[in-house]
């Protein structure tokens, strides 16, 4: 049975463009005023945002831990890498070829991982997420081991030159990753305002009670795995765009980093998915500007990103666990 | 036979210390409902601990002694500092939901390792760094065969049997022992009978911490020291804490020695780099096929 | 004495305790009887400490215990019987005795064995059975255990909730004579909850009707008892 009429879905659809369009002319505002490395830093932004957007989905609004997104964007990696190198297929091809097979890398994952929870789940994925570099290593001829795949990101065809001139190398990035954020986004919007949406979040709530009141459990938590892997996969692919497919690319800490922008940010919305990447992409240069004045060793200077992030990890989930972007949440009407 | 030996000695060995690092897993599971994923950070840690004051020259025994203090400390701090805010906020709109009451401290204690990896690395800066060992690594003489089983092995073994063998007895005998297995088991209870549960699970972390870093200081030295080289054990301790039965540390245990076996076997008779392919499917096979583990009890605290 | 004034427990917005007030004499057994839902595990658990109470006050010898820690007012000579799982299915009889008294351990270590002894020759079906897990134990052994891990704490006042809860008549009447011959031996003061008023009422010396969150009546037992329209309207029968 229908149960939302077609009027319900317009209005969800226009909705989502609207948020899209906003995202996108604020971009494009603040692609324009920056300057190139800001413009790159950008660009990184709207990648691993899609990446962010993987967890939020998975984790904030359907309540499943997993550790192991990393190795989701590593198979949409792999997979654009392998179709570019060897087959030679465009990137325009290999792309949505990439994120076809880190959909059916997460229907892998969602039937193994469908009847864990918690902490077995998370335990899982990481282990899942520390088996790709031995994999690299495994499959050496095809997957080149650690060395890993080399990718060229190539130029912006003719058609765009003719019609905005020529790109920096930096805008060229943003102007890539920009049109996949912009779907990204607005596919999450409409999942978090839809049905589905609302069913996920049944899930999370409550396992027991949702699965009484009929809602087909495993299967949701199925596709709910399928659709996160598509998003990570997307964000892998555009993040080995940016040169180099390997296992040096993909380490365990990206998992983490894409759960600490989740957390960060606020783990249940897309503005929380957003805040909470360019907190973790600019952090650093944060950093630098408010201690430059201080003489520090290289050695801290390299991990004290890293170490103000956990902290700031572990501040949020015991202060404000909703993030930066919870307080505002309790103001829309859906959670 | 001579590979079926040295496998089978190998895998005694690790399986030791695995059981060892399952074991500590697993005593915070029950006794805090927690999984600690910063577990291991907490052992390298102390391990980095250790080795510079090796390096300072003093002896490894007393190194040896600090680094398992330090371990402890680190635990009960962690309780303290970050575990028991956590189970004390008040239920607000995100924590209603199981999912994420049950994901949160899994973050927390991610958060905890990233804390403890980041800070070696300021502190020693990341440097590689060898580790000694108590004692020769060069296998036995036997019969003019050089035996796949060194004194090193022996040490390891021992250390772990007593460990399990004085925590059991602890656990079983003893005052502070009963009330820290009142309070994992049904908190209300114990609180009742006037036991001091924040001060037992404290002291249940502190075991945790001290066991880990054990098992830290006795691993390092066949492999080297770095923040990220124990992550691989952490997980191995997982599948072994799994394996065995979350909620058994007599399970810890049995699985500790058989994923070390399952290991052991797979470096010597295939190659080592399937070894965490070996890890992930053992995990796997046994979540599919009996999730509570050998020894997990049938209605496991819900996790 | 226990002295328990406009007491005020609330459970987000479900006032659980309106402003109890009531007293419990030394060294009598006092019930606290009205229908599910009153508020009588509640006032328990807020006397415990299990719960916090919003505002009111709870004196024992003259001593406040609001706001206490419910291990440090056990400690301080009040043990709660819960009602329902109130023994460790997985630990042994022994131990489930031993937890109740290991905090005197340091300082009245020939007590302690003589206290495990004293509730062994009050319930000597739990002295056969010291060895096995309390999980094995019938629901009438069960309550006794809970009881004998209360008692072993050496407590001047002693919860009790709702002891009868699922056991046969026989078992709990031989177990409410075993408190009142208790009561009546050592001077403890004994609160009781308890659905089945009669059984209540007839060996308590004073009454407290809860209703609601609200003390209805506050009696001498013998009085409630008589009272057939408070009965009809409140106890139903």
């Amino acid at each position: 049975m229908r149960a939302v009429s077609k009027s319900k879905n317009h209005s969800i659809v226009r909705k989502s463009l609207r948020r899209t369009i906003f995202f996108v002319i604020l971009i494009l505002l603040a692609g324009s005023s920056f300057e190139p490395y800001n413009q790159a830093q950008l660009a990184l932004v709207l990648i691993l945002f899609i990446g962010v957007l993987s967890v939020t989905l998975l984790t904030g609004i359907s309540g499943q831990l997993s550790l192991g997104q990393g190795a989701l964007m590593a198979v949409g990696g792999y997979c654009m890498a392998l179709l570019m190198t060897n087959q030679g297929y465009s990137l325009w091809v290999a792309i949505p070829l990439a994120i076809v097979g880190s959909a059916l890398a997460g229907l892998l994952l969602g039937v193994s991982a469908a009847r864990l929870t918690g902490p077995y789940l998370a335990g899982t994925t990481l282990v899942i997420a520390l088996a790709i570099p031995t994999l690299a290593n495994r499959f050496m001829s095809v997957l080149k081991g650690d060395e890993g795949l080399p990718v060229d990101v190539g130029y912006p065809p003719t058609w765009f030159v003719n019609l905005f001139g020529e790109p920096s190398y930096e805008e060229w990035q943003l102007y890539v990753a920009l049109p996949f954020a912009a779907i990204a986004l607005f596919f999450a919007s409409n999942i978090l305002l839809s049905r589905t949406g609302r069913m996920w979040r049944a899930i999370r709530d409550n396992e027991t009670a949702a699965s009484l009141s009929g809602v087909n459990f495993s299967r949701q938590k199925i596709f709910v795995f399928v659709v996160s892997a598509t998003f990570a996969g997307l964000s892998g692919a555009l993040y080995g765009l940016r040169g180099l497919v390997g296992p040096s690319v993909y380490p365990v800490s990206l998992s983490l980093l894409l759960l600490t922008a989740a957390v960060l940010g606020g783990i249940r919305s897309i503005f929380g998915a957003f805040i909470g990447t360019v907190i973790v992409v600019f952090l650093p240069d944060w950093i630098d500007a408010v201690l430059h004045s201080f003489e520090l060793s290289e050695q801290v200077s390299n991990f004290l990103p890293a170490l103000v992030s956990s902290l700031l990890l572990i501040l949020t989930v015991v202060i404000n666990p909703a993030g930066v972007a919870g307080t505002h949440l309790h103001k829309h009407k859906h959670k | 036979m001579d590979t079926f030996l040295a496998a089978l000695f190998s895998g005694t060995s690790r399986g030791a210390i695995y059981a060892l690092v399952a074991l500590g897993l697993v005593i915070v599971w029950r006794g805090a409902g927690i999984l600690n994923y910063a577990q291991m950070g907490q052992a390298m840690f102390s391990t980095y601990i250790a080795s510079t004051m090796i390096i300072n020259g003093n002896s490894y025994w007393l190194a040896f002694v600090v680094a398992i203090a330090v371990g402890a400390v680190m635990g009960v701090l962690l309780d303290i500092l970050v575990m028991r805010p956590l189970s004390n906020k008040k239920k607000t709109e995100l924590l209603s939901s199981e999912s994420m009451r049950a994901a949160i401290p899994v973050i927390a204690s991610l958060g905890i390792l990233g804390v403890l990896q980041a800070l070696a690395g300021i502190i020693w800066a990341a440097e590689e760094r060898g580790f000694p060992a108590p004692y020769a690594q060069e296998g036995f003489t036997v019969a003019g065969n050089v035996m796949p089983f060194t004194s090193f092995d022996v040490f390891v073994i021992t250390v772990v049997l007593t460990t399990l063998a004085l925590t059991t007895l602890f656990f079983k005998k003893t005052g502070v022992g009963l009330a820290m297995r009142a309070t994992a088991l049904n908190s209300e209870v114990a609180r009742l009978s006037g036991i001091r549960t924040n001060f037992t699970r404290s002291l249940s972390w502190a075991f945790s911490g001290a066991a880990s870093s054990l098992a830290g200081l006795l691993i390092t030295p066949t492999s080297n020291l770095s923040p990220n080289t124990l992550d691989l054990v952490l997980i191995i301790g997982f599948t072994a804490a799994v394996v065995g039965g979350l909620d058994s540390p007599a399970g810890a245990v049995i699985g500790g020695f058989l994923v070390g076996m399952v290991i052991s076997f797979v470096s010597f008779y295939d190659t080592p780099e399937d070894v965490f392919l070996a890890i992930l499917a053992v995990l796997i096979l046994v979540l599919i096929i009996r999730p509570r583990g050998i020894l997990g009890a049938k209605d496991a605290r819900r996790v | 004495m226990l002295e328990v004034k406009n007491l005020v427990t609330s459970f987000g917005s479900v006032v659980a305790l309106d402003g109890v007030s009531f007293t419990a004499q030394e060294s009598k057994i006092t019930t606290v009887i009205g229908a599910n839902g009153a508020g009588k595990s509640t006032l328990l658990r807020t006397i415990s400490g299990l719960e916090h109470a919003a505002s009111g006050s709870i004196t024992w010898s003259g001593k406040s215990v609001l706001g206490m820690r419910a291990e440090d007012i056990v400690r301080g000579g009040i043990a709660h019987v819960p009602e329902g799982h109130a023994v460790i299915s997985e630990l042994s009889v022994e131990e489930n005795i031993s937890m109740g008294s290991l905090f005197r351990r340091r300082k009245f270590k020939a007590d302690v064995a003589a206290a495990q002894d004293e509730v062994f020759e009050l319930f000597p079906r739990l002295k056969e059975r010291r060895k096995q897990l309390a999980g094995t134990l019938s629901g009438g052994e069960r309550q006794m255990l809970a009881i004998s891990r209360a008692l072993v704490s050496r407590p001047k006042l002693l919860l009790l909730d709702e002891p009868s809860l699922g056991l046969a008549p026989l078992v709990v009447e031989q177990i409410i004579d075993s408190i009142n011959i208790l009561c009546r031996t050592t001077g403890l003061t004994v609160l009781l909850v308890e659905q089945n008023a009669n059984t209540a009422l007839g060996v308590a010396d004073h009454g407290v009707l809860l209703s609601l969150g609200k003390v209805v009546a506050d009696r001498p037992a013998a009085e409630l008892r008589a009272d057939s329209n408070l009965r009809a309207a409140y106890l139903g029968y």
